[in-house]
């Protein structure tokens, strides 16, 4: 014990020594290494040094007292080896002393305790700090490459040396770590030239790459250059590349309001294209002006647009189907192509099909979605996402349809939701849009019982927007008929026999229910347009109460015939009639002489607020080509229209505050509408006249 | 749209190159390749693009704008004026994009406008090309 008390004041007056040493290195290092060493790095390794001089000192002094400490004798030759540092050395330390359990914080505070209780206790500080063998093997890579990084390396390589070395005295670990400090120095320049020198040539490199074509495009490389030029540029990636990317270029190019444009600094004359300046149609308030012609000389040419319709989620984007172009039998028959109305010159997408598109429409529960009914009696599905092709399609059997398909729509749900087309012959089918292989329902139409026969062949099918299993159909005859998709009470599924909508007297081309998005209900009424150079308005029988024969109804040998309640004559067959989509009471039709016109009923019921047609393109026919087909509205503003026919350009037209937009609109329109229905309606029951 | 039906696939690229290059105040277009920078496809008046440099005066950053003054290319001044613009966007690119990465590692450039008094270059860059329009800006 005695003994044992001597070691301890021994080891004591060594600390001390030790102490005061330690200081004063550690004010030297400091101010040798404080040039581009961060603090952090330093300080872990004054203690650690110290650490082993310590343990130096220590097992010098206590070289004869052995016996003693086993775990000194046992773990000595492993200190000794190699690794710098910490598990075993601390281990030992705190063996026989334990205020050398914290020697990296650098303050030690000698005390004689009974040593091994709390040595457990600091051993993990002292494991967790050191760094070095981990970052003994770093290797060098360019990317991480900074000043602070590559001094660590260095680091542990000197201390594991002056370790083997002679770890005796302080003083001479001070003298060795200076001229390892020289060195390392030394290693540091070096590898900072290294660093430089490849920087330097990977930057050559970088800018040899980009010369490299310029060398090869000399004379000797040509013939391979070209050979590798036409690899590249047939790749599918590059086709890819250019159409997406001049898309947006396109776009930014006809981007017409330029941003930087600084009013301050002259007065340009710009147009005040009010009146004069493009083609413009009505006055003032009623204005039409022609925005942009879309026409690609790909794919329009001579080509008839079928149908229209704007996209429900992108305001910018429309649609329009065409028939087959007689001249180019090796294009496809039918495309579908979407417009963008920031990109005037080319077509954002581009779909194609077998056979003409008669009618297509972009789902309105799905943006990237556009169903299309062919001449062939197939109905087709594209997706925007998808190539050119349609994703799916119905087949040519029996099943679905065999004639050709001019009307479809997409009816239901969000979540539950049905293609429903109709052909010629009087087949209706609905169809799931994920899968087209069969129909899901499908129905016959057939004329009531009194008709000459019984062939009946729709032209066009309409549904209101609130009931998604009636419609009407317009058919060949003239003559329009609700239909029911399913049996119901008093009516089976099919051509209702009791009501027909009896005043056309040539094919309907265009049945359109009205949206109503007002505070009165308007969506019984309906606007047909038909070859007989008219267009009519007619009053729907909600489809439940078709059974009581009501005012206005002639009962004919059980047969209900409704008479259209309002008549607008034209002087021109009449293609396509819609109605404004914000506006109650405003209507668009076009005609076979290439008139747009805009109506407003409760303005006007005898002429059009505004007429105007589409600018003829320059290398366009003069002859029969200003027939308009079709008319589709914007429908979330409800300002644009779109026109197509013929000529196969389609043409936007933007009108006046009181033919379309949200501003200005008044609850008593509604009203108004409804007012004008019911005198109609009056007046034509109890006078027979209007 | 690249598809089998449209026939012969070269033409419609030409023809949807022909149709830019044909928009008002599109000077020249340049098509790149995004690793290396060799040019694929050119159009328009490439070399009039840079006029103070013309006089023979390479960039001081291109030590192979030597290369162009071979005999060999003495002919094709509009290569070399190609050659030229290609790499000062190729570089150009490939700061704005170390620039991007800086900012954010999984961000990248999309589009690039480059508005200057007298005309603006407008850089589609993608994974594998670059696409290059110089237009006249409208006077302003």
């Amino acid at each position: 014990m005695q003994q044992r008390r001597d070691e301890i004041l021994a080891k004591k007056a060594k600390l001390a020594e030790l102490k005061r040493q330690r200081e004063i290195r550690t004010q030297a290092t400091a101010s040798r290494q404080s040039i581009g060493v961060t603090s952090d790095l330093i300080s872990p390794t004054p203690g650690r040094t110290d650490r082993r001089e310590i343990e130096a000192i220590i097992n010098s002094v206590l070289g004869e007292s052995r016996p003693v400490s086993v775990s000194t004798g046992a773990n000595s030759p492993a200190r000794r080896g190699s690794r710098p540092n910490s598990v075993l050395s601390a281990g030992e330390l705190s063996n026989e002393t334990s205020e050398y359990a914290t020697p990296a914080n650098g303050h030690v505070v000698p005390s004689p305790q009974p040593p091994q209780i709390l040595s457990t206790v600091t051993l993990s500080t002292v494991y967790e700090c050191p760094p070095s063998p981990i970052k003994e093997v770093f290797s060098y890579s360019k990317g991480v490459q900074t000043t602070e990084e590559w001094t660590t390396p260095s680091r542990p390589r000197a201390f594991s040396e002056s370790d083997n070395d002679e770890p005796i005295t302080p003083k001479s670990s001070k003298r060795l770590s200076r001229r390892e400090r020289d060195r390392e120095e030394e290693l540091r320049e070096n590898i900072r030239k290294e660093i430089e020198e490849e920087l330097r040539a990977a930057k050559e490199l970088v800018t040899d790459g980009v010369l490299k074509p310029s060398a090869a495009a000399n004379f000797p490389a040509r013939t391979l250059n070209s050979e590798e030029l036409r690899a590249v540029t047939q790749s599918d990636d590059f086709m890819d590349f250019i159409d997406r990317s001049t898309k947006v270029i396109e776009k930014a190019l006809d981007q017409e309001y330029d941003i930087l444009t600084d009013y301050t600094l002259q007065v340009h004359d710009i147009d005040d294209d009010d009146e004069q300046h493009g083609n413009t149609g009505g006055k003032g308030r009623r204005k039409v002006k022609e925005l942009a012609q879309f026409y690609d000389e790909r794919w329009s040419k001579k080509r008839m647009i079928s149908s229209i319709n704007f996209s429900p989620k992108f305001p910018e984007l429309l649609l329009a189907s065409y028939t087959k172009n007689p001249t180019a039998p090796h294009d496809p028959d039918g495309i579908v192509q979407v417009w963008n109305t920031h990109l005037h010159d080319r077509p954002e997408f581009v779909f194609h099909a077998q056979s003409d598109i008669l009618t297509a429409k972009f789902s309105p529960f799905h943006p990237n979605l556009i169903v299309g009914g062919a001449y062939s009696g197939q109905v087709l599905l594209w997706d925007t996402r998808a190539r050119s092709a349609p994703v799916q399609k119905t087949p040519l059997t029996g099943s679905g349809h065999t004639h050709p398909v001019y009307c479809v729509d997409i009816v239901g749900t969000q979540n539950a939701n049905n293609i429903i087309s109709c052909s010629t012959d009087g087949a209706v089918c609905g169809w799931s849009v994920d899968m087209l292989a069969q129909p899901q329902e499908s129905l016959t139409l057939q004329a009531p019982i009194p008709a000459k026969n019984e062939d009946l062949s729709p032209t066009c099918m309409a549904f209101p927007t609130a009931d998604p299993t009636f419609f009407l159909v317009g058919s060949e005859e003239g003559t329009i008929f609700p239909c029911h998709r399913y049996d119901r009470a008093g009516a089976k599924a099919g051509v209702d026999q009791r009501v027909n909508y009896k005043g056309h007297a040539a094919p309907v081309m265009s049945v359109h229910f009205h949206p109503s998005h007002g505070h009165v209900d308007l969506g019984d009424l309906v606007l047909s347009s038909s070859l007989d150079w008219s267009v009519k308005l007619w009053k729907v029988r909600a489809p439940a109460a078709t059974s009581t024969v009501g005012p206005g109804l002639s009962a004919v040998g059980g047969e209900a015939t409704v008479t259209p309640i309002l008549d607008f004559v034209r002087e021109d067959v009449v293609y396509d009639a819609a109605w404004s989509p914000v506006k109650p009471g405003v209507f668009s039709l076009v005609d076979g002489a290439g008139w747009l016109e805009l109506w407003d009923i409760t303005v006007e019921t005898e002429e059009p607020l505004a007429r105007i047609s589409p600018s003829a393109r320059k290398d366009g026919r003069t002859m029969l080509s200003k027939s308009l087909n079709r008319v589709a509205w914007e429908p979330a503003e409800g300002k644009r229209l779109a026109t197509g026919g013929i000529d196969g350009a389609l043409t936007m037209f933007e009108v006046g505050p009181d033919l379309g937009g949200k501003e200005g609109l008044k609850n008593e329109d509604w009203i108004t509408v409804r007012k004008l229905v019911s005198r109609a309606e009056a007046g034509e029951n109890g006078l027979g006249v209007f | 749209m690249s598809d089998p039906v449209v026939g012969n696939g070269t033409d419609a690229l030409d023809e949807t190159l022909g149709r830019l290059s044909k928009k008002p105040g599109v000077k020249a277009t340049l098509v790149l390749d995004r690793s290396s920078g060799a040019i694929l496809k050119t159009s328009g008046q490439v070399s009039s693009i840079r006029k103070a440099k013309q006089l023979g005066s390479p960039l001081p950053a291109q030590p192979g704008a030597s290369f162009a003054a071979d005999p060999a290319a003495g002919a094709s001044g509009q290569d070399q004026g190609a050659e030229e613009l290609a790499s000062m966007v190729w570089n150009f690119i490939a700061t704005a994009g170390s620039l991007v990465q800086e900012l954010d590692t999984e961000d990248e450039v999309k589009l690039l406008r480059l508005r200057t008094k007298k005309q603006e270059l407008v850089i589609v860059p993608d994974a594998k090309y670059l696409l290059i329009v110089v237009h006249d800006t409208p006077p302003a």
